[in-house]
C-alpha cells in the first residue's frame, strides 16, 4: 500500500541542499544547478497527482531531476554545430611540451576521488535527513555555510551553549549513522 | 545564564563541548586545556573524541555545498504560488 505523501511546502527545507549537491557535480556550475532544481520543483508540483507514492519524495524529485539533467545536456548538445579544435604546439621550438603536460599530476583529484567525494556528500545529507530537523539546519548553518556563531544564536534565537550542544548532538547522530558505511 | 566552570577538571558533557568546538577552531585556550587533561584519563571520551575528528575530516572532504538562502527563498515563494494556484 502507498504510504508515501507528498508535502510540496517542505521540499525546499528537506531536499534543496540534498538535489543542490547531487546536481554541482553533475553539470559543474551553481547557476545551471540552481535553474534545474527550480525546474524540478516546479514539475513536481505539475505532475504532483501522478505520484503514486510507491517511493520517498525524495527518490520522486531526483528522479524528475535526472531528467532535467539530461535535457540540459541535449538542449547544449544541439547547440554545438561546430567543433572547437585548439592547436597549442605550432612552432617548432615547441614540440615534445606536450608531453611535460601529459605528465599525471599526483596532487591533482581523479574522477573516482570527485565520485567517492560526491558519494560521501549525498551520504551526510542522507544522514542529516534522518535527524531531528532543527538540530540538522543548525549544524548545516555552522558546519556547510560557516557562518558565525553568533548569526547563528540570532537566527535560531538561542544561547551560544544552547547551540554547542545541538551542535554536539548533531554530530554525534550523524557519527552514528555514518559509522556503518564510512568510518 | 550558565555558570563557568573555572576547574581544570571537568566532566565528560563539557568535555564534549570543548571537543566539538575544538572542531570549529572555537575551543579557547583554557577549554583546550581542560579537554587534554579531561581525554588523558577518560577512555570514552579519547574515542569519541577520535571519532568527531573523523567526522570533521569527512565533512572536509565530502566538500558539501549549500544553496543561497535567497534562492530557497525564493523558490518557496514559487511553489507556494504555483500550489495556491493549482489549490484555488
Amino acid at each position: 500500500m502507498p504510504s508515501n505523501q507528498l508535502d510540496p511546502n517542505k521540499w525546499v527545507d528537506r531536499y534543496s541542499d540534498y538535489l543542490f549537491n547531487y546536481t554541482i557535480v553533475r553539470v559543474n556550475d551553481r547557476e545551471v544547478a540552481n535553474d534545474l532544481i527550480s525546474e524540478t520543483f516546479l514539475a513536481g508540483l505539475k505532475s504532483a497527482k501522478n505520484f503514486k507514492g510507491e517511493a520517498s519524495e525524495r527518490t520522486w524529485l531526483i528522479s524528475i531531476l535526472k531528467r532535467k539533467i539530461i535535457d540540459h545536456y541535449r538542449r547544449n548538445n544541439s547547440k554545438k554545430g561546430q567543433a572547437e579544435v585548439k592547436i597549442n604546439y605550432t612552432g617548432e621550438d615547441s614540440e615534445g611540451e606536450w608531453l611535460e603536460e601529459q605528465v599525471a599530476d599526483q596532487f591533482d583529484r581523479t574522477a573516482e576521488d570527485e565520485m567517492e567525494n560526491n558519494e560521501l556528500g549525498l551520504a551526510i545529507l542522507d544522514c542529516l535527513d534522518s535527524i531531528n530537523e532543527k538540530q540538522a539546519a543548525i549544524f548545516k548553518r555552522k558546519t556547510i555555510d560557516g557562518v558565525d556563531t553568533e548569526a547563528i544564536c540570532n537566527e535560531f534565537d538561542i544561547t551560544p551553549s544552547n547551540l554547542w550542544v545541538i551542535i554536539h548532538r548533531a554530530r554525534t547522530a550523524l557519527a552514528a549513522c555514518m559509522e556503518k558505511n564510512w568510518f | 545564564m550558565s555558570k563557568k566552570n573555572k576547574s581544570l577538571f571537568v566532566d565528560c558533557s563539557e568535555a564534549a563541548t570543548c571537543c566539538t568546538k575544538a572542531q570549529y577552531d572555537e575551543a579557547g585556550f583554557f577549554e583546550k586545556i581542560k579537554l587534554m587533561i579531561h581525554l588523558a584519563f577518560c577512555r570514552t571520551c579519547r574515542t569519541f573524541s577520535s571519532k568527531n575528528s573523523k567526522l570533521t575530516r569527512k565533512i572536509e572532504e565530502a566538500n558539501l555545498k549549500c544553496c543561497s538562502e535567497e534562492k530557497k527563498r525564493e523558490w518557496r515563494e514559487s511553489i507556494n504560488k504555483l500550489h495556491r494556484e493549482e489549490h484555488s
